[in-house]
């Protein structure tokens, strides 16, 4: 007879400690103590009706690192509602909104892709800009078509440029024409030459 | 002891898109000055607090630190610097500017800046050091 390894005894199994509800967490995001506001953003992972309250504070909240927790928990939720009401922050007059705003909506592919034609016609180049870096780190695979669209059809040079420097990672041979008609609509840009110029030696294969 | 032998103004160059650090870096290195680059606010800590630059060419929309951010920081106790910064940035919007001053930049410029400007303002800004002095003595 083998020998049967005696099992160690059960413990009965520790009951977790449940947390806060979401109602309370959702009351904790007006704690003046910015710790307890950033644990309660964390903490509000799954749970859906807290989404438009958390939306809500996104443009109120002043604590850098609270933003960012709540930017983290509703950027998990990757939903079209999430995606255009942190959309419009992009024209925000803070930066520190507009660009942690950017970077949270660089990481929901999935719905991203639905606000991304009102950004694209945004009057403000500069939201047009931020469309641009966010395109850079989406990981979605018509990115790289929507910023040669971007390069091909915008009217400014700086989201032309933008777009061009956000397309470079990803560009191939294939991209050398639209960098060239780039650069020929914007003949007078310095910046926009530079990048192009730059660009095109890795791309094309020549010094 | 001091040397007579005249020292390249040294710039840093702010900013995460990688083509206009090389662009800024290419205008200015050719124009004498002694360049280097940090993708963000927060490199640009490091880096003032690791060497004193003569000047810092400093984007506003930057993930991590922005710009805004950077140059109060640049300007804290911490760091320090009382050295020339120069604000380049797309967002023209009534208001960026101050905001940019009151971070305690001396310079806001919009994109795109003529390579010739660029390098006219940073000769400008780095022809007196003397502001480097002063601090040494005060160190």
């Amino acid at each position: 007879m083998g020998l049967v390894r005696k099992q160690a005894p059960q413990e009965p199994e520790e009951a977790l400690p449940e947390g806060p509800s979401a109602e309370i967490l959702l009351s904790r995001l007006d704690d003046p103590d910015p710790d307890r506001r950033r644990e309660s953003a964390l903490g509000l992972v799954g749970a859906p009706e807290a989404v438009p309250a958390m939306l809500a504070r996104v443009g109120v909240e002043e604590d850098p690192r609270v933003l960012e927790s709540m930017l983290t928990t509703l950027a998990a939720y990757d939903t079209e509602d999430v995606a255009g009401g942190l959309a419009v922050h992009l024209a925000s007059d803070e930066a520190g909104l507009r660009t942690a705003v950017a970077a949270a909506l660089a990481t929901m592919p999935r719905s991203f892709p639905a606000v991304l034609p009102s950004l694209l016609a945004a009057p403000d180049h500069d939201v047009r800009v931020m469309t641009a870096m966010i395109l850079a780190d989406l990981q979605h695979p018509e990115a790289h078509t929507w910023l040669v669209r971007m390069i091909c059809q915008d009217p400014h040079p700086n989201v032309v440029t933008g777009a061009i420097d956000a397309l470079l990672p990803s560009a191939t041979t294939d991209d050398v024409q639209l960098l060239l008609d780039a650069r020929e609509r914007f003949p007078d840009d310095p910046f926009l030459r530079f990048t192009v110029n730059a660009a095109l030696p890795r791309l094309t294969g020549t010094p | 002891m001091t040397s007579d032998t005249p020292t390249r103004a040294r710039v840093l160059v702010v900013d995460d898109a990688a083509t206009v650090r090389m662009y800024h870096n290419s205008l200015l290195g050719e124009a004498g000055f002694e360049v280097s680059e940090a993708a963000n606010g927060l490199e640009a800590v490091e880096a003032a607090l690791g060497t004193p630059f003569d000047l810092y060419v400093v984007d506003v929309n930057m993930p991590k630190m922005n710009g805004y951010a950077c140059v109060e920081a640049l300007r804290s106790e911490t760091v320090g610097t009382a050295a020339p910064i120069v604000m380049i940035s797309t967002e023209d919007r009534p208001g960026d500017a101050d905001r940019a001053y009151r971070a305690g930049a001396n310079l806001y410029l919009v994109k795109p800046v003529a390579g010739d400007r660029l390098v006219r303002v940073a000769t400008m800004l780095t022809a007196d050091r003397s502001w480097a002095a002063e601090k040494d003595v005060a160190a």
